[in-house]
């Protein structure tokens, strides 16, 4: 009997020993989760986009579908794939009319009025007016906590900045429904740049009624997402690794998407990522800078110029950097077609100027840099050597050492170490340090005022200089350099809010000596424009790139 | 036995509030916090922080993190999903990583016992070198490196699995990163049941079994592998441990939608609640199993258990 025992004990061991360890002593969650996965598998294929999909790499998560709430160029683009706002972006990045069929413009600009084409929510509602206002409210509502609420301020719509604060009630939001198909806007002040603003996901439109019924669910399933957009989601969970979108029959424009649905794949690892693309799983990848000059030479490579700008910002209140002279040197002393030809080789361009190319196009249908010329901060070792004797002399001092701090990405850090030995070799009595962190901790750092240079980055929001400029003013939370200048103050207050405001010509004029100041003045040092490179399969067409909010647009694309 | 497993679970839940009240200590020494987004103005910071809390003492909101813990409750992810509950994040993510951790143990031990075996049994012969091989192999390369490797050949030279793990091929996709996370552990499991066999084969009483003229099967299995097993499951513990470890990149690489590749996302981005509950499952699931080898180990070897139960007495 007990030999028997003894036997079924231990024939029993490994099994009951592996047994125990699968699922930490309880297989029942573990049993469960495979059926509960097939069945998800066999509702997901149902409901995975076949035929003329468009097969795409995202690198992160989406982090939230709804429009209000969502701040990153993932979720945006996702958004944007499923709704539309009252304009879109055509290919060049220009707004054209979307659920705004037409426009009523006061004489003095300050009131608008939408009128709205037919146009359906996926589950047959028709879009109104009412859904844009309560989108606007619901996104300057201080319970919302939406992160974007200060977009509806720089739109200028009336009382935004007072609802958002909680002085003011919802109801004095300037957004009104005259009726279904009527929407009134006010404005503080016209906005030139107002209409590409609506392309943006914080101005989207929301079903109150729908919103309601899903409660706290509210975007987080496809049965909890509405589309009115090109495409509408069949598959999506909240943090999903795989997205499936399918092309919406009942889109206002249905006949210009060609697609027949998107498959978004997330791959954190860009080796992977290339990898699947090698294999036909991709059709769209975005590759990592170090990936670049492998892939180069390839047809199939493309460089998309991105809205980032990259730069060194010197603290004016730390000792030797108030002065004028060693700012010029520092921002001129280092080769910047090096950085973006040797170090980074993604298609990055060397930033002479404050204000990135591509961003905003003026009154007279220019670019702004185009208007505003690139001449600024163009390397000159001699030039920079020639400040640097003149600091030395109104400083008194022979040398100087500053602690340069750095997010510890990869790149930032190859940047970084080239930038300190280019100051170093050109400068000579300067020394640089480098101190990395993460980017959280080197934010929290230059905020507080606590460093000396930093190597920092800004990306736009909205399709206007007014996006970079308006950093740079007294007590910006983003002028972490602590610069101070009231000519620049005033001109910058003008153009928001004031005389210039109501002058786009003029505006535009002073924008350009804006930034001019800024950059005879060093108030930052420009080092590169980011480029992006990407992979895009022979046959897919008409993928429209952006360097604001929403970085890609398929409502035009087409594969064959 | 009883009461000595009772004292084990009580001690085991005051280990994981401990790690509870640790994990919030740390999280508030973490440099920034969800929100120092350099978008946000001090007010909509300020804001945010109070929307969730995050205004308050970090005793007070360890206090009601426990309070809604015990109801199920663990709050919501601040950046990676936004305003999702943790436990909606987690209910497709949990057990897919259960699932493929699970097999990768269940495979790497089998495999690990049976290389283990082979190698013992056929002493300094080439089984035992390939054995060798694959041990050092196994414990030298990190699971990543397999990973790649794996889905290099298989996935894209091949094409016999998918690159990718994929919902529509569960079982299918999950093999490469089964097998790349089992490494570890078969070579450390055939490692140590080599050697712990190669003793005991040696051992007088298996010399007495052996010319009593006992079966060789059942000499091998009842007389032999029972008696190396014991250290053999002391280092599975630890193992398991390597695997939640392994988890967190060889899930990144193959896109899993498990609790690894959130983790890692989480702790970027400061989402509090996600590390806190992640971290609160693997120290979970942790401290479960080393309860499960310590009771495991008076069913293989009697004396451990009479031995702790007369220490339990004594105290």
């Amino acid at each position: 009997m007990r030999k028997a025992m003894k036997k079924l004990v231990s024939l029993g061991l490994s099994g009951l020993m592996v047994w125990s360890l699968t699922g930490c002593g309880n297989s029942k969650p573990a049993v469960s989760s495979t059926s509960e996965t097939q069945a998800a598998a066999q509702t997901q294929e149902s409901a995975a986009a076949k035929g003329n999909a468009l097969n795409v790499h995202i690198d992160v998560e989406v982090a939230s579908m709804d429009p209000q709430i969502a701040t990153d160029g993932t979720s945006f683009e996702v958004i944007a794939d499923t709704t539309d706002g009252l304009y879109e972006l055509d290919a060049d990045g220009n707004p054209v009319p979307a659920l705004a069929e037409s426009v009523d413009k006061s004489a003095d600009g300050l009131t608008l009025t939408y009128h709205l084409r037919d146009a359906k929510w996926s589950n047959g509602t028709p879009v109104t007016a009412k859904d844009f206002v309560f989108a606007w409210r619901r996104a300057v509502n201080p319970v919302t906590a939406s992160e974007y609420a200060f977009i509806v301020g720089i739109a200028g719509i009336k009382n935004a900045d007072a609802v958002s604060s909680g002085e003011k009630p919802l109801e004095e939001l300037g957004v009104t429904a005259v009726d279904d198909k009527t929407l009134k806007v006010e404005l503080d002040v016209p906005v030139p740049f107002f209409e590409s603003l609506m392309a943006f996901p914080t101005f989207y439109p929301v079903n109150e009624e729908f919103f309601t019924k899903c409660a706290d669910q509210y975007a987080s399933t496809p049965d909890t997402l509405l589309s009115n957009g090109p495409f509408k989601i069949t598959a999506y969970e909240p943090a999903a690794t795989t997205i499936t979108l399918e092309k919406n029959p009942d889109y206002w424009d249905a006949g210009k998407v060609k697609l027949d649905g998107i498959n978004y794949q997330v791959i954190k690892d860009s080796q992977q990522a290339m990898l699947a693309y090698q294999n036909g799983d991709l059709d769209l990848v975005t590759l990592s800078g170090e990936q670049v000059e492998q892939f180069q030479a390839d047809p199939e490579f493309k460089n998309i110029m991105a809205g980032y700008l990259w730069y060194m910002s010197p603290n004016t209140k730390v000792a030797g950097l108030e002065n004028l002279n060693l700012r010029k040197a520092l921002s001129l002393c280092f080769d910047k077609e090096a950085v973006c030809s040797n170090i980074l080789k993604d298609g990055s361009i060397p930033a002479y100027f404050a204000v990135p190319t591509l961003l905003a196009t003026g009154p007279d249908g220019k670019d702004y840099r185009e208007d505003a010329g690139s001449n600024y901060f163009k390397t000159d070792k001699a030039e920079a050597l020639k400040y640097w004797e003149e600091a030395k002399k109104e400083l008194g001092v022979e040398s100087l050492t500053y602690t340069m701090i750095v997010e510890d990405t990869e790149s930032a850090i190859n940047v970084a170490q080239f930038l300190q030995s280019e100051i170093q070799t050109t400068l000579p009595g300067i020394t640089i340090n480098l101190e990395q962190m993460p980017k959280k901790n080197r934010v929290e750092r230059m905020q507080a005022g606590e460093f000396e240079i930093g190597l920092t980055r800004w990306g736009p929001d909205y399709a206007d200089p007014m996006t970079y400029l308006d950093m740079w003013i007294t007590d910006s939370p983003n002028n972490y350099g602590f610069w101070s200048n009231e000519e620049y103050d005033s001109i910058i207050q003008s153009a928001k809010k004031g005389e210039l405001a109501l002058d786009p010509a003029a505006r535009w004029k002073a924008l350009i000596g804006a930034e001019k100041i800024v950059c005879d003045n060093a108030v930052i040092f420009p080092v590169y424009q980011k480029g992006n490179a990407v992979m895009q399969k022979a046959g897919v067409e008409g993928v429209e790139f952006h360097s604001i909010a929403i970085n890609r647009y398929f409502k035009n694309t087409t594969k064959k | 036995m009883k009461r000595y497993i009772v004292k084990r679970i009580c001690i085991s839940a005051a280990t994981l509030l401990a790690i509870l009240l640790i994990l919030f200590l740390m999280l508030q020494l973490m440099p920034g916090s969800p929100f120092n987004d350099e978008k946000l103005t001090q007010s909509q910071v300020a804001l945010l922080n109070a929307k969730y809390g995050l205004d308050k003492p970090v005793f007070i909101r360890f206090l009601n993190y426990v309070k809604n813990m015990l109801s199920g409750d663990f709050g919501v992810s601040y950046t990676i999903s936004k305003n999702t509950s943790i436990t909606t994040l987690l209910a497709t993510r949990l057990p897919i990583s259960i699932r493929i951790g699970g097999q990768a143990v269940l495979l790497g031990t089998l495999v690990g016992l049976v290389l283990g075996l082979i190698a013992a049994l056929k002493h300094n012969t080439v089984f035992d070198t390939m054995t060798t091989v694959i041990s050092v192999l196994g414990v030298s390369l990190p699971s990543y490196v397999f990973a790649l490797g794996l889905s290099y050949t298989l996935g894209y030279q091949f094409k016999w699995f998918p690159l990718l793990y994929q919902q529509q091929e569960a079982i299918k996709s999950s093999i490469l990163p089964t097998i790349s996370l089992a490494m570890f552990t078969v070579a450390t499991v055939a490692r140590f049941t080599r050697t712990e066999m190669l003793e005991v084969l040696g051992s007088d009483y298996m010399l007495l079994a052996e010319s009593k003229g006992l079966p060789g099967g059942r000499l091998i299995l009842v007389h032999g592998l029972r008696n190396a097993l014991i250290p053999i499951v002391t280092v599975l513990a630890p193992l398991v441990v390597s695997l939640m470890t392994g988890s967190l990149v060889v899930e990144k690489i193959f896109s899993i939608p498990g609790i690894g590749s959130l983790l890692v996302t989480a702790i970027q981005s400061n989402d509090y609640n996600v590390i806190v509950t992640l971290a609160f499952i693997y120290s979970a699931m942790y401290i479960g199993i080393m309860l499960a080898v310590d009771i495991l180990y008076g069913l293989i070897d009697p004396r451990i258990r009479l031995a702790k139960e007369d220490d339990y007495e004594q105290s």
